[in-house]
């Protein structure tokens, strides 16, 4: 009796968490899908990862200096598989970047700035994570990244960038309302679209490294 | 005792044993100082839909019908309002910061939009909850203007 009762209650489970089972196993096969894109479309991108090397040597070199470095690189690879309508290469990225989000070490932000680096990172992990979960579902996915856009934008006037960035718009995206993205390129692709209007939008501004 | 029997016999016995097991209730008498009903003026007709179409997986306060105690569907049932007030709680709005409140705001409007909630597991059995247009367009264009009036 109690072995079907267990039974009855997996089940159950599995019933209601068919969505998101799905949705990760077919991201497992495809999570090889970021780097390739990333090559192909953001080439200025590539070079960033060199300057911040993951693991520990990483965070211990934060330690004294905290980059958004990494988050900006995540974000780039994030923004590449949408522009390429590919929903499982942005689900994966999804879920790189909030693993990236999840590492900051607290310790490496200046006081006065931590407040708000939290409401912000707060937020953008729920982008990423929604992004992560939504394989099948890419205008979804294409929703949270306007939002992640913002959240960006708020993270570079904050912190700076060490990669120069060119800040884009869309007018159409969001019922008109527009929405940001950011490139490591100048030349217009846009992510909100894909290959249905691909060079629509306009640079806003051209953020410096420094 | 065919063999047909005692598997029917078994089910009976367990679908009613599983009654004995509830999950805890999604209840709350009073409206916190959180609620967005106390953060935002909320017109009545956006209110009225809210209530009937949203508050009983986003908010801190169900209104369950009677079936809801007929297990297994109430483990179903709290199942997803525990994932629905993760996502979006209405009787905690006022905690969000603005950046999340502006976004949810977005979002539920691209959400009702896209005919992506309520969800339709929900309105099969709550015919009640179904947006008709005239409620989708009055909640897409209270939504709208929320989420620009947050600063």
């Amino acid at each position: 009796m109690a072995v079907i009762m267990a039974f009855i209650t997996v089940s159950c489970n599995q019933a209601s968490n068919k969505n998101e089972q799905s949705s990760n196993d077919t991201t497992v096969v495809s999570q090889e899908h970021p780097a390739s894109h990333s090559k192909k479309n953001d080439t200025v991108a590539v070079p960033a990862v060199s300057e911040t090397p993951n693991g520990q040597d990483a965070a211990k070199e934060e330690a004294k200096n905290f980059s958004i470095a990494p988050i900006v690189t995540d974000y780039l690879s994030l923004k590449n598989a949408l522009v390429s309508d590919d929903d499982k290469a942005a689900a994966s990225a999804g879920k790189k970047l909030l693993a990236t989000l999840n590492k900051v070490d607290m310790k490496t932000i200046p006081a006065d700035k931590h407040k708000k680096y939290m409401d912000i990172a707060d937020d953008a992990k729920e982008h990423a994570e929604h992004i992560g979960e939504n394989v099948g579902n890419i205008h979804h996915q294409r929703e949270h990244l306007a939002s992640l856009g913002e959240d960006l934008k708020d993270l570079i006037d904050l912190f700076g960038t060490s990669q120069t960035l060119y800040q884009d718009h869309c007018p159409m995206f969001n019922d008109g309302k527009g929405a940001v993205w950011f490139s490591a390129n100048k030349e217009i692709k846009n992510p909100y679209y894909g290959a249905e209007m691909l060079t629509c939008g306009k640079v806003e501004k051209t953020i410096n490294g420094k | 005792m065919s063999l047909k029997k005692k598997i029917i016999l078994g089910l009976a016995v367990i679908l009613i044993g599983i009654q004995f097991f509830q999950p805890l209730r999604n209840l709350s008498d009073e409206m916190p100082a959180t609620h967005i009903e106390r953060v935002y003026p909320v017109p009545q007709n956006v209110k009225a839909i809210l209530v009937q179409s949203c508050y009983d997986c986003h908010s801190n306060n169900t209104s369950y019908p009677w079936y809801s105690r007929i297990q297994p569907g109430a483990w179903y049932m709290a199942e997803h309002i525990k994932k629905g007030k993760e996502e979006l709680n209405f009787s905690e709005f006022g905690e969000y910061s603005a950046r999340r409140q502006r976004n949810k705001f977005r979002a539920m409007a691209g959400q009702v939009k896209d005919e992506e909630m309520p969800l339709s597991s929900y309105t099969l059995i709550h015919r009640n909850a179904v947006l008709s247009q005239e409620d989708k367009q009055v909640l897409m264009e209270w939504f709208s203007m929320m989420e620009d009036g947050i600063k």
